[in-house]
């Protein structure tokens, strides 16, 4: 079971739409309605229609006859087989989908007109890729996106970068599929990294958001997937993600920052971006993998930083079996028992390698020790330090006075010790609620909720030239008052000369 | 004919006496000029595997004795010039076989960054290597298990594993026991700043086992670099009550912490309503 949610976890990643409702239409009727789509984004410059085109990508995939009936879009685009593009784009695909439905196209009594359209040609690369990536075949995926993203890139046209940044996402899926696969230091994907950092540039300088964000999280992917974490460190540093990025990027990126920060230790700011990206990404669905990747990476860190994450994390149904061993490793670390902890270390070392928090898990050691003296100086008021190293399984006497030792100075546990004696007192507990801590915990959660807030604020869409209508009504309003104004004027007059009337009967 | 050159520093190299370390230095920048001819410095897809072995024999050697002469920045631009040959796939080395001294190189650096606190860059290359090299590599590799027990037992708080390591026959070589002398510093640094804080006083001969110093002089004369009081044959620890003090302190500044933060609600009150 654990390894079949694994599969999931990584195809989730890989954005694999595995579920979806069925497609109501033909296949091919939805891709030549697409085009239509695509054809009215150009036209009124909103990328709104082109996500629309693609978001419909999951349900063609997963359509039996997807190849004929992208074979169809393609003839329907460009009529003509002499056509370069449409030459570029078949040949990519298997030859018997080609040629069996040679007819199909010229069937039509009239031949509808050239498309002119190059977002309407990428959108069906982007097709030709989905196809060859679910079939398996990586190798010929990796080549026809190797020329189809450059022409993207040559192309340079603002309402193609949506659809230019997933061409660059299946082209580095391709390439991470081919022999020998990272971590290997001889994998493909060093060698498409200086691609990638050229179509950043590029993208940053075209104001071209979409692509940027893609880009820039591929490249974090692949560095951390050859280990190279001083220059995913670095690139993090030198750029940023672009503010209107869309939310399985952000979600992405920050989940590797969080994996980036988790390896040089700084825990609370791992924490922050991992909570930040659980917190963010979709909790069911076809994306429910990376929601669990990012969780087990978030269970660590939290232990790492001390905290015992809550139990009801691993009761969410869709967590519960991927995170089994995390659970089975928070119970170790929170009674504070090394002999458990480094048994289920051991136990479920290889789903800890899989899952890139092996080395991470092994730090936990010196947390195990500080909460086991935690625990002995919560019950016992006095203790010898002979009983602490034999509660705790440390070999000597003067390593558990060491360790307790540095547990006070980290301010783990208020004692003192006794050198002569062999003891360690304990010093009362103060009162919490003396202490700044809880108005600290309630600052966290304020600032967690306003923060929210406030995304979702800036995260709201208004139609554009809204507030030009806006004025121009409040300015017709005021108009209107204004005559009103006047006829009451008039009409005072009015009634005046009436009253002189009355008067003057 | 550079090959030939280069080939006869390495020998020198090798039978260079203890007494005349410092002409190493000139030695290898010879070496690193004939292998720029040979054009071997840095690896591409042409270098042949004689010359690869040559280039990182020079550069290993470098590396261990810029550690023997201590200058670390020295030994971290070779460690780093040695990175793209310790990467390259294994048919490449064909029938000469892998460098010799990569375990040895690489953990001397760990220890070194464990030596100078870098801990986030010593997890950084750990887990580079991890990825990379795969269980078994690391685990087997005495070089790389002695920096990460070192830190191991730092981090939990053993200080006694980590005297207990860097004594004589525990270190794996002699390029390692350079960095005994500071790591003992570093614990003994810790060591007191964790008795300051755990103990209310101590006796001088308790602290001289808990130190690993030699003599009650000796005691006497750190307690005094650290400012502690020593009279009547114990120690004494002033900072605890300058940290009351703190203490006391911190709830007062706290209050401007909380004024600051109630504002700061009160703001963002006011622009959601």
């Amino acid at each position: 079971m654990a390894d079949k949610m694994d599969i999931d976890a990584i195809n989730g990643e890989k954005e694999a739409e595995k579920v979806g409702p069925a497609p109501e239409l033909p296949a091919d009727r939805v891709i030549i309605n697409n085009f239509g789509l695509i054809v009215q984004a150009v036209n009124t410059f909103d990328h709104r229609f082109t996500l629309r085109a693609l978001r419909s990508i999951s349900t063609l995939r997963k359509a039996d006859n997807f190849a004929e009936a992208l074979v169809k879009g393609i003839r329907t685009a460009f009529p003509k087989p002499s056509n370069n593009a449409r030459r570029v784009l078949e040949e990519a695909l298997p030859a018997q989908h080609t040629t069996v439905t040679n007819g199909t196209a010229s069937n039509g009594a009239k031949v509808p007109e050239e498309t002119q359209f190059a977002e309407v040609w990428a959108y069906l690369g982007v097709l030709v890729q989905v196809y060859l990536y679910d079939a398996g075949e990586h190798k010929k995926g990796a080549e026809f996106s190797d020329h189809f993203v450059d022409k993207i890139r040559d192309l340079n046209r603002r309402t193609l970068d949506p659809i230019g940044a997933k061409a660059y996402f299946y082209y580095s899926l391709f390439i991470e599929n081919l022999d020998p696969k990272p971590p290997s230091k001889q994998s493909p994907v060093m060698d498409i990294r200086p691609k990638l950092l050229a179509a950043l540039r590029s993208a940053v300088l075209r104001k071209d958001a979409d692509t940027q964000s893609v880009v820039t999280v591929l490249l974090l992917r692949n560095y951390i997937s050859t280990a190279d974490i001083t220059q995913a460190d670095l690139l993090v540093a030198q750029t940023q993600l672009p503010n209107s990025a869309a939310n399985s990027q952000v979600c992405r990126y920050l989940y590797y920052l969080g994996r980036i920060r988790a390896i040089q230790l700084s825990y609370t700011q791992a924490h922050e971006h991992l909570v930040a990206a659980t917190r963010k990404s979709p909790t069911t669905g076809p994306a429910v993998g990376f929601y669990q990747q990012a969780t087990k990476l978030l269970v660590v860190v939290e232990l790492l930083m001390g905290d015992i994450p809550d139990r009801s994390i691993f009761r969410q149904a869709s967590l519960e079996s991927a995170l089994y061993p995390y659970f089975k490793l928070v119970q170790a670390v929170r009674v504070g028992d090394l002999q458990a902890f480094l048994k289920c270390v051991s136990v479920y070392e290889d789903q800890f390698r899989k899952d890139g928090t092996y080395s991470l898990t092994l730090r936990l050691r010196q947390n195990v020790i500080k909460t086991g003296v935690r625990m002995l100086s919560l019950s016992y008021s006095r203790i010898s330090l002979r009983d602490i190293c034999t509660r705790l399984g440390v070999h000597s006497e003067e390593s558990a006075e060491y360790i307790t030792a540095k547990a006070i100075r980290d301010g783990v546990i208020e004692a003192t010790l006794d050198h002569q004696q062999g003891h360690l007192v304990t010093t009362p507990q103060r009162d919490a609620y003396s202490t700044m801590e809880p108005s600290e915990a309630f600052h966290a959660r304020i600032e967690a909720l306003l923060g929210m807030r406030d995304e979702c604020v800036m995260a709201m869409r208004y139609p554009t030239n809204k507030h030009r209508q806006e004025i121009a009504e409040a300015a017709k309003a005021r108009e209107r008052e204004r005559e009103l104004a006047k006829e009451i004027v008039d009409g005072e007059i009015d009634d005046g000369e009436d009253d002189g009337g009355f008067e003057g009967m | 004919m550079a090959e030939h050159e280069v080939k006869q520093v390495i020998s020198q190299l090798h039978s260079l006496k203890v007494s005349n370390l410092q002409t190493a230095p000139k030695l290898l920048s010879k070496a690193k000029l004939g292998l720029l001819h040979l054009n071997a410095l840095v690896p591409d897809d042409k270098t042949s595997p004689a010359h690869l072995l040559l280039a990182t024999t020079v550069l290993e050697q470098g590396a261990l004795l810029s550690i023997r002469l201590k200058d670390t920045d020295a030994f971290t631009r070779y460690y780093q010039q040695l990175q793209p040959f310790y990467s390259l796939p294994a048919n490449r080395w064909s029938r000469t076989g892998k460098p010799a001294n990569q375990g040895k190189v690489t953990g001397l650096y760990l220890l070194l960054l464990l030596s100078v606190g870098d801990y986030a860059g010593f997890h950084t290359v750990l887990e580079g290597l991890e990825t990379t090299g795969g269980k078994e590599q690391l685990e087997n590799d005495q070089f790389i298990q002695y920096p990460v027990r070192l830190e191991q037992a730092l981090m939990e708080g053993s200080y006694d594993k980590v005297w207990g390591e860097t004594k004589g026959e525990r270190v794996p070589s002699e390029e390692f026991g350079v960095f005994s002398e500071v790591l003992i510093n570093t614990i003994r640094s810790e060591i007191a700043s964790c008795s300051e804080r755990a103990y209310p006083s101590l006796l001088i001969a308790n602290a001289k086992n808990l130190l690993f110093l030699d003599s009650e002089g000796a005691v006497v004369q750190f307690a005094q670099s650290r400012g502690w009081l020593a009279k009547d044959g114990r120690i004494y620890f002033p900072q605890q009550e300058e940290e009351n003090m703190a203490a006391e302190k911190d709830v007062m500044s706290s209050t401007g912490i909380v004024i600051e933060n109630t504002l700061g609600y009160a703001r963002k009150l006011e622009t959601i309503v």
